[in-house]
């Protein structure tokens, strides 16, 4: 535990627990507000619709406040693992723009996923394209061929068909 | 005796060949799962959840399922041992030992332990949950609606006070979940709650979602933001000593003593509303090193550390279907999903299942005995291919798991807007597991949160409103007191340690279950 803050990087890495202590302090209270306003429309009582959530967005606040007193003690105490923010903001990134596409397209599901595939596997991967290309190319074309063979003739679930002619 | 002849019933009707052929498809998969890191028991059922509904048949699905439970727990145990790298936490005592057995050559000597520990004990577990589910349904038909919410108290705190690092943050987790069980229209006066106007939450945010938003979505970017940590040491498989030599006569010995103690360990604890399998592992693990004549082994891989901790694995199982069946509570993320499954074949488990639907109940519980069988044949024998599975590239699992992830919700909402929910929930249960924070709360705070507040309401409607009715039935009175008893408890090590004048002592805390 002590060693952490000998880490380099550790200095800077430390305010991350406040900081989302104090974002779920800012949303509680927002939801605690919302909550007193169902509220002052429908009554406490404790029958009535409006108790449970006053009382749960109020443990929020309360338990976010809990938090942020143990992140404040704790800083610079705990280590985090560091990390890069690039790779999950593109596969977030990724996984948005195939569902949209899956959505409110025509592509239809094989080669939206076949696409979602290729690009996440490349994203997540740390080898050099050529060594893993081929494999990549395979998995894709058959798990989205696959999938959507499985799901729609046998499970008779509907998936967008798309420009493909299956 | 009318349990046993209730049970042989069940018996028959496994015996199916459809029957078998579910038991058989549900702990492959859950074998599967179990071996693969990133994806468990809780996000395979929620991902199945649309398919089985196609499939129209309750009793198999739910025997498909109870087989994915138990075979990731097999599963889990070779992840554990061979990669060091626990599929699911409650591995994890598992993999302190079994992995340096691994490494010493003797792989096969742990998983083999780890298999038939898990075997015996699931079967006297399974006995036992024969036994014990009818006496306890016919004792909660008794229950009323104040029972149910103070059962359901109590079930939430235990779980958040002894899931996790630390008290505030296994509480953030569980409102965060009674928070999402809040959104949509109430059930009793049709008010919208916390909708924000999107007309998608009007129906609440599906279980599904959220399980699919916490595990797949959230682990995967999880992973992604710290790739170059990825372990993948697999631990060789030394070749076969011919036959079925797996343990010598000393393994056995040293063996089965620890299966029975972990059995002991494992029932009741999965029993009670604690949260699942990592505490009765833990305290097999201490106590059969406490107990071991063998203490120099210790660190450098010793049976008893494997086997005793898999035994109360699986005997945690049975112990977690006891108040899911009997009383409709789930102790674990897996139960509550089960839970959710049960809903969607409108059937909601409780005292009233075991009169309404008892071949599906001794159905269920038979099929444990056979798919344990089935299991010990898959798990020793085809070890070979689980290895296999353990190599399958890291890249392409998880792309794997995001394909599936999102085409669970879209088959179960035909929605994008809940596709993007599972998303939001995702970065959410990134940063939980960035800044540590339990995730199985969440769910029990979801599944429960409806549930304590409908009994609440219930309860108070019969008592025309007066809030005495939760301090004046001795049973309800209990089950609360209960409940202030297990937030106290996790912090006696603590306090007990200041007293002797010690420092640095740890709670009793234990990895989150999955």
């Amino acid at each position: 535990m002590s060693d952490a803050a000998n880490t380099p990087g550790a200095a800077k890495a430390a305010p991350g627990p406040i900081i989302a202590a104090g974002l779920l302090f800012a949303v509680g209270a927002l939801l605690f507000t919302q909550a007193l306003t169902l509220a002052a429309d429908r009554g406490y009582a404790p029958s009535g619709p409006a108790l449970a959530p006053v009382i749960v967005t109020g443990l929020w606040v309360l338990v976010s406040l809990a938090y942020l007193a143990e992140s404040i003690k704790a800083r610079g105490a705990a280590a985090e693992g560091g990390g890069s923010w690039r790779t999950p903001l593109l596969l977030l990134a990724a996984l948005i723009v195939y569902a949209l596409v899956l959505k409110y397209t025509v592509t239809g599901y094989v080669l939206a996923t076949a696409a979602f595939i290729l690009a996440t596997a490349r994203l997540l991967s740390t080898r050099p394209v050529r060594e893993v290309i081929v494999r990549d190319l395979l998995v894709a074309a058959g798990l989205s061929v696959g999938v959507y063979l499985v799901f729609t003739r046998l499970l008779g679930i509907v998936l967008p068909a798309g420009v493909l002619p299956l | 005796m009318s349990s046993l002849s209730s049970l042989l019933d069940g018996f028959a009707s496994v015996l199916s060949p459809q029957n078998l052929l579910y038991a058989a498809i549900g702990v492959t998969i859950g074998t599967l799962v179990g071996v693969l890191p990133g994806i468990g028991p809780a996000l395979t059922i929620a991902l199945l959840l649309p398919v089985s509904l196609q499939l129209d048949d309750p009793t198999g699905t739910l025997i498909m399922f109870a087989g994915i439970y138990y075979g990731a727990m097999y599963g889990g145990s070779t992840t554990s041992i061979l990669l060091n790298t626990p599929g699911e936490s409650a591995s994890v005592a598992t993999s302190i030992e079994g992995y340096r057995m691994a490494q010493r050559g003797r792989a096969r000597a742990a998983l083999a332990t780890a298999a038939i520990g898990s075997f015996v004990a699931a079967t006297i577990s399974t006995v036992l949950l024969a036994f014990v589910a009818e006496p306890m349904a016919s004792f909660a038909v008794t229950f009323r609606a104040s029972d149910y919410f103070a059962l359901a108290v109590l079930a939430m705190v235990t779980v958040t006070a002894l899931v996790g690092a630390s008290l505030p943050r296994g509480l953030m987790s569980l409102t965060f979940g009674l928070f999402l069980g809040l959104v949509g229209i109430d059930s009793l006066t049709g008010q919208a709650r916390f909708t924000f106007g999107v007309p998608e939450l009007l129906d609440g945010v599906d279980v599904v979602t959220v399980i699919v938003g916490l595990f797949a979505i959230g682990e995967t970017l999880y992973i992604a933001s710290r790739l170059k940590d990825l372990p993948a040491k697999v631990a060789p498989l030394e070749p076969a000593k011919g036959g079925f030599a797996w343990l010598s006569r000393q393994d056995w010995a040293r063996s089965w003593p620890a299966w029975l103690r972990g059995t002991l360990f494992g029932f009741p604890f999965g029993a009670l509303p604690s949260g699942g399998a990592e505490i009765p592992t833990f305290l097999s693990y201490t106590v059969e090193k406490r107990r071991s004549k063998h203490r120099d082994e210790w660190g450098n891989g010793a049976i008893e550390g494997v086997a005793g901790p898999e035994a109360a694995n699986n005997a945690s199982f049975s112990g977690v279907l006891v108040p899911l069946l009997t009383l409709g509570i789930p102790t674990s993320a897996t139960a509550a999903v089960m839970l959710a499954a049960f809903g969607y074949f409108d059937l909601s488990p409780g005292p009233q299942l075991f009169e309404k639907s008892p071949d599906l109940v001794w159905a269920l519980i038979a099929s444990l005995f056979v798919g344990n069988v089935m299991l010990l044949a898959l798990n020793l024998p085809l070890i070979r291919i689980w290895v296999k599975v353990l190599q399958i590239p890291r890249p392409l699992l998880y792309t794997g798991i995001l394909v599936f992830a999102t085409l669970g919700v879209y088959a179960v909402s035909g929605s994008v807007v809940d596709v993007l929910i599972a998303y939001a929930i995702g970065v959410l249960a990134m940063f939980m597991r960035r800044f540590d924070f339990p995730i199985a709360p969440v769910i029990l705070g979801l599944i429960l949160g409806p549930m304590m507040e409908t009994q609440f309401r219930r309860a108070l409607l019969l008592s025309d409103g007066a809030l005495s009715v939760f301090v004046t039935r001795p049973l309800t009175v209990t089950l609360l007191s209960l409940a202030v008893v297990a937030l106290a408890l996790p912090h006696l090590p603590k306090v007990w340690a200041r007293l002797r004048g010690g420092s640095g002592a740890r709670r009793l805390s234990f990895a989150e279950d999955d």
